[in-house]
């Protein structure tokens, strides 16, 4: 498998070459084109109940799509729902991701999904949620964020403040805590930051650099209402 | 060789998601071989001058680091097995550090079930505490509510009540009842209500408290009564209801979620126009067993605290429930049970024995001075 991406800025595409009988796993919805030698599988990862709690817990998609080139060596087009760069990382089989819930593009057949439950703090105050992915395993992953992304590469007990919102994903060498942006609560509010998380290295954390919530709200004084 | 990488070494001019290594430990230290790819060189690292921490996202990996300057590095493990390896290996001079590490582990651990543990808790003790603990949220909403509004609001129903009424302004009754009242409340510590009592001219033996401290005495029950004592008693169970809010806490019961609502919104106007609504319904309130025994108590101890006879009450049920039960208002509201004697008689006997004051008053002139039980109209 050997990727390739397409048009990089906001509106990015990956092509994926695979050798026969190589697979890709993608997002639900991600293929926009593929070679005619390329077969597309529906598959639950981590069987019917791994796949539900991924669902129910991440919010992620039940189903993700495989793409096999069953009939001789091909390529796959692929693309993510929002407009947002995409970033290739190499999994060595030590190295682990934690993916907050909309980052997952796609990856190579021995990349190993799970949904992880994040402690209660980080949960309800880390703006991921209470369920992220962990992706381990080895081979290519390809992950897609809102805007574009940035590595943050963190020496051992190097620190680094993320607004919770920006994050796209980080290893699991990398701890973080949730603080108050400011000393006071108030101050933490009216900054517009809220809640921040402090990340704590070695590692690298990858973040989005624009906030999807926000955009949301923004967004929304333009949609007319109806009665 | 090149070997499968099971750790992670991060350091001066390795890749900052950490170069992946092959880490074994031997009876000294850690060996670390190089895998394909790697920028490491084989490498070994003798236990001494190392030092160990907990870390990684859930502090599940052992942290080990050494060196210093540019030449820091440290490596992540998370394998079980060779973290098990690793404290096996250990010397003692380095178990500290890692006694440390494992509490730190489980602290984080443990924390992280306490915080689940507690979330779950809340959400079931909220639904228990809506299922079963009505009565505590009352309690609680109705320990929020000021003194003044619920003299505001108990004046409203007494002022309704008493224009309907033949009230004794003056005499021998009404100064006896102010006097019973005056001597009680004298003892009652903080005491933020102010109490009023009217003396009532009716057949109906019966006495009741309002919200806020508005006491009605009908001269039916000073009639039935044969001492003032025992007219004492009956007030001092009334006015323990006020103390304890227990009328608040019915009120609140019956009209349900929307008092609770306006109350905690401060809404006055609105929690006496609910008030309103029940009307007289207020003053006959039937209390719950559990308020009864309440007052029961406290009333007893606020007669032997003002020093009078605290067994009047007692005395006057007890004769009251031989003859004419069925006739007596007073007992539809405060049934008087077996339980309930035995409960009042026990209370009394562990009051420490005083030495009763007797009212000023003569009892006989008070009950001659009431007027014929059938007011004007």
């Amino acid at each position: 498998m050997k990727c390739e991406i397409l048009y990089p800025g906001a509106f990015p595409m990956v092509r994926v070459y695979l050798n026969e009988a190589e697979t890709v796993k993608a997002e639900s919805g991600a293929m926009v084109a593929a070679s005619p030698t390329i077969d597309i599988e529906s598959k639950m990862e981590g069987g019917f109940l791994g796949a539900l709690s991924r669902k129910m817990l991440s919010g992620e998609k039940f189903f993700f799509q495989t793409l096999r080139a069953s009939r001789g060596a091909g390529e796959v087009l692929l693309a993510p729902t929002v407009p947002g760069e995409i970033v290739l990382l190499d999994l060595d089989g030590v190295n682990e991701y934690m993916v907050q819930k909309d980052g997952f593009l796609a990856g190579a057949e021995g990349v190993k999904i799970e949904s992880k439950m994040q402690s209660f703090t980080r949960g309800l105050l880390g703006g991921e949620g209470f369920f992220i992915l962990k992706i381990g395993g080895s081979g290519q992953l390809i992950l897609n964020s809102f805007g574009a992304i940035h590595k943050i590469e963190l020496k051992p007990n190097e620190e680094y403040i993320v607004d919770n919102s920006h994050l796209v994903a980080w290893t699991s060498t990398t701890t973080y805590n949730i603080e108050k942006a400011s000393s006071g609560w108030i101050a933490s509010l009216t900054s517009g930051e809220g809640l921040v998380c402090r990340f704590r290295g070695p590692g690298v954390v990858y973040i989005q650099s624009r906030n999807p919530g926000s955009f949301g709200n923004w967004i929304r004084q333009f949609i007319p209402v109806s009665e | 060789m090149n070997l499968a990488s099971n750790a992670l070494c991060f350091g001066d001019g390795l890749p900052a998601t950490g170069a992946p290594c092959h880490v074994t430990v031997s009876a000294d230290g850690l060996r670390m071989g190089p895998v394909k790819g790697s920028q490491l060189s084989e490498e070994s690292v003798a236990f001494v001058g190392m030092s160990v921490t907990a870390g990684g996202l859930d502090h599940d990996q052992l942290v080990v680091s050494w060196g210093g300057g540019t030449s820091a590095r440290t490596v992540y493990l998370k394998e079980p097995a060779l973290i098990i390896a690793f404290r096996r290996a250990a010397p003692p001079t380095l178990l500290a550090h890692l006694e440390r590490a494992a509490e730190q582990v489980r602290r984080a651990r443990h924390s992280h079930r306490a915080w689940w543990g507690s979330a779950v808790g809340v959400v079931v003790g909220l639904g228990l505490l809506l299922w079963f603990g009505s009565d505590l949220i009352i309690e609680w909403a109705v320990a929020r509510i000021p003194v003044q509004w619920e003299q505001t609001l108990g004046e409203t129903v007494y002022q309704d009540f008493l224009s309907k009424e033949t009230v004794l302004k003056e005499g021998p009754a009404v100064s006896a009842v102010q006097e019973m009242t005056q001597r009680m409340t004298a003892q009652i510590p903080n005491n933020p209500y102010t109490f009023r009592v009217s003396v009532v001219q009716s057949p109906v033996v019966n006495a009741f408290a309002l919200p806020g401290g508005y006491v009605v005495v009908f001269t039916g029950l000073m009639k039935k009564a044969e001492s003032g004592e025992e007219v004492a008693g009956v007030l001092s169970h009334e006015l323990n209801h006020v103390l304890q809010r227990h009328g608040m806490e019915r009120m609140v019961k019956m009209l349900g979620l929307a008092a609770v609502v306006s109350i905690l919104s401060g809404d006055q106007q609105g929690l006496i126009g609910l008030a309103r609504q029940l009307g007289l319904e207020l003053a006959t309130l039937k209390f719950g067993r559990e308020q009864e025994s309440e007052a029961d108590v406290t009333g007893i101890r606020l007669l032997s605290d003002a020093r009078i006879a605290p067994d009047g009450m007692i005395h006057f049920f007890e004769r009251l429930s031989e003859t004419d039960q069925a006739r007596v208002e007073l007992f539809s509201t405060h049934p008087m049970s077996a339980d309930r004697a035995k409960r009042l008689n026990a209370e009394l006997a562990a009051l420490p024995k005083q030495t009763p004051e007797p009212f000023t008053f003569d009892w006989k002139t008070v009950q001659n001075s009431l007027p014929a039980s059938e007011p004007k109209k």
